[in-house]
C-alpha cells in the first residue's frame, strides 16, 4: 500500500456519526467503516439501525436517538469509551417559499440544523478532549454543510440560514480547537441521490432546475460525499482545518 | 472506496516538479499508478525525482522546459500520447513591499504565475479533449494555488494579484471544461516546508509571524499538498469542479 492510501487508513479510530441511518450519513459509515473505523452510528429509525448493523457486521455501535434531545444525545455521548471523529450530519429541510414560511418550519430547522448540531459538536468535543494525547493523535470534525451555505437558492431561506450558520460554526470551532490539534471541516454538496433530494428530483422541473445548474450535468452521489468527508477524518488531511469541500459539480464556480 | 484513488492507466503532467510541492505532487500521483510527465527547468532535479518513482516502480518521463517557453511546452506534447491530469504547479514569489515592487519581478511573477500557467492549462486542456472517450473516462487539472489566493499578506502583493487570479481561471475554465468532463480544482497550501519556504524561514521573526498565524501551529509539509492534490486528481472527487481545496491549518478560518 502507497503511503497516501496508508494515511486514509481509520483503524483504531471511533467515528460517531449523526443521521447515520440513510443517505450520506449511512454511506460515511459504510465508507469508514471500510477503511478500519469503529462505528457509532445514531439515528432515529431503529430498524434502519439493525439494518446497517446487520450489513457492517463488526465495530459498530446503534443507538436510537433524535439529536434533538439533548438529554438522550447526552447521555449516550457520556456513556462513549471514545470519540477521535464526528460526523454532525443530522439535519434536514423544509423548502418553502421565504413570505410562505411557517413558524414551525423555522423552528424546527433551527432546532435540528443548528441547536442539535451545536450541541452535538459540543458534547463531541468535550469527549474528544478527556483523552490525554488528544493533541498528539489529533481529532476532526466534520459538518455536512450544502452549497446552500455559501449560495442561496429558491425555497431555501431557512435553509440557507442554517447552512450559513454552519459554515461559520465550522470556522469559529476550528480556530478554537486548534491547539488540541482538533481540525474541523465542512462538507458542501449539490443535490445529491439520497432518499430526501430523490423526492425533489422526481419533479421534473425541479429537476431540470437542478442540473441546469450544475455545470458537471449530473447530481452528486452518496458516495462522493462520503469520500470527501473520510478524506477530513483522516490523517491525509492533517493540515486542512477551517475550511470546506465543496462537492457541487461546479454549481458554486459560475 | 478507496479503490477510488487508484490512477492506473492515467498519464499526469506535473510543472515545476524538480523540487518542492511539484516533486512531492509527481511522487504521489506515481504511487497511486499513474504514468508521470515531469517538467522543470533543472534536468539534474528531474533526474532526481525519477529515481525516486522509478524506485518504487513508478513510470515516469522527463523533459527539461521552462514553462514560460510556450514552443518547447508544445513540443513536450506532442511528444505523448494522452493526458488525464494537469498538476499546473510551476511558480514563483520575490516578496517585496508594494512601494518597492522592482518592474522587472512584476513582470517575471506575472509571466510565470498567470501567463505560463495560463498557456500550459490551456494546452493541456486542448490535449486532453483530443481523446474521443474524454467525456467518459473525465480529465483532472489542479492549478497549485495559495492561501494568498484567498486572501492578502505583508510583502505579498504580486504573489497575491497572481495567486488571486488563477483562483478565478479555475472557475473560469470549470465552467468551460464541464462539458467535457474534466474537473478542474486548486489546492491552497498555507506555508509548505519546501526549499523556497526554507529559505523565507531564515528569517526568525518572519517564521514566528507564520506560526501565529496558522491556528494548528505548525506549517505544512509536502506531503500534506500532495495528498490533497491525488485526491483532486482522481475518481474520488468525481463531483468536485471550479472550488479550492484550503490546505492552511486554519490561516483563512481566522
Amino acid at each position: 500500500m502507497t503511503k497516501f492510501l496508508k494515511d486514509i487508513n481509520l483503524k483504531g479510530k471511533f467515528a460517531l456519526i449523526t443521521g447515520a441511518t440513510k443517505g450520506i450519513g449511512r454511506s460515511t459509515a459504510v465508507a469508514m467503516h471500510q477503511v478500519g473505523a469503529s462505528i457509532i452510528a445514531i439515528g432515529r429509525n431503529k430498524s434502519e439501525l439493525s439494518s446497517l448493523k446487520k450489513k457492517l457486521k463488526t465495530r459498530i455501535q446503534c443507538f436510537q436517538c433524535d439529536v434533538r434531545d439533548y438529554q438522550n444525545i447526552s447521555k449516550i455521548i457520556k456513556n462513549i469509551k471514545k470519540i477521535d471523529i464526528l460526523v454532525n450530519n443530522a439535519g434536514t429541510n423544509l423548502p418553502e417559499p421565504f413570505l410562505n414560511v411557517k413558524k414551525s418550519s423555522l423552528e424546527m430547522l433551527l432546532e435540528v440544523n443548528i441547536k442539535a448540531a451545536f450541541n452535538v459538536a459540543k458534547l463531541c468535543t468535550d469527549k474528544m478532549l478527556k483523552l490525554k494525547n488528544r493533541k498528539k493523535i489529533g481529532g476532526s470534525i466534520i459538518h455536512t454543510s450544502s452549497m446552500f451555505g455559501l449560495v442561496g437558492g429558491p425555497n431555501r431561506t431557512v435553509y440557507s440560514m442554517s447552512k450559513f450558520g454552519i459554515e461559520g460554526l465550522t470556522k469559529g470551532m476550528a480556530v478554537d480547537l486548534a491547539t488540541h490539534n482538533i481540525r474541523v471541516n465542512s462538507v458542501c454538496p449539490t443535490f445529491v441521490a439520497t432518499p430526501r433530494a430523490k423526492k425533489y428530483l422526481a419533479d421534473k422541473e425541479f429537476s431540470k432546475y437542478a442540473l441546469n445548474n450544475i455545470p458537471l450535468g449530473r447530481i452528486a452521489t452518496e458516495s462522493d460525499v462520503a469520500t470527501a468527508i473520510t478524506f477530513l477524518s483522516s490523517n491525509a488531511a492533517s493540515m486542512i482545518t477551517g475550511t470546506n469541500i465543496i462537492i457541487d459539480g461546479g454549481w458554486t464556480a459560475k | 472506496m478507496f479503490k477510488k484513488i487508484n490512477l492506473k492507466n492515467k498519464t499526469a503532467l506535473v510543472t515545476g516538479a524538480g523540487k518542492g510541492l511539484g516533486k512531492a505532487c509527481a511522487i504521489a500521483l506515481a504511487e497511486a499508478g499513474a504514468k508521470v510527465i515531469i517538467v522543470s527547468r533543472t534536468l539534474s532535479d528531474l533526474t532526481k525525482v525519477e529515481k525516486i518513482i522509478k524506485k518504487t516502480k513508478g513510470s515516469c518521463l522527463k523533459f527539461e522546459c521552462d514553462v514560460t517557453d510556450l514552443n518547447k511546452f508544445k513540443s513536450i506534447l506532442n511528444k505523448i500520447k494522452k493526458l488525464d491530469i494537469l498538476v499546473n504547479n510551476a511558480g514563483n514569489n520575490r516578496p517585496e513591499h508594494f512601494t518597492k515592487v522592482k518592474k522587472k519581478n512584476m513582470e517575471y511573477l506575472v509571466e510565470l504565475n498567470m501567463k505560463a500557467a495560463f498557456n500550459v492549462a490551456q494546452l493541456c486542456s486542448r490535449k486532453m479533449v483530443e481523446l474521443k472517450n474524454r467525456k467518459k473516462i473525465g480529465g483532472s487539472i489542479i492549478n497549485m494555488s495559495s492561501q494568498l489566493g484567498r486572501v492578502g499578506a505583508p510583502i505579498r502583493s504580486v504573489y497575491n494579484m497572481t495567486k488571486f487570479g488563477l483562483e478565478g481561471l479555475t472557475r473560469g475554465m470549470a465552467l468551460e471544461l464541464s462539458k467535457s468532463n474534466i474537473r478542474v480544482n486548486s489546492v491552497c497550501p498555507t506555508f509548505v516546508e519546501t526549499p523556497m519556504v526554507k529559505a523565507f524561514f531564515k528569517n526568525k521573526k518572519f517564521k514566528k509571524e507564520v506560526l501565529e498565524n496558522i491556528p494548528l501551529g505548525r506549517v505544512a509539509q509536502e506531503n500534506d499538498v500532495s495528498t490533497a492534490v491525488a485526491f483532486l486528481a482522481a475518481n474520488s472527487s468525481n463531483s468536485i469542479t471550479g472550488t479550492s481545496l484550503m490546505v492552511d491549518g486554519g490561516w483563512t478560518a481566522k
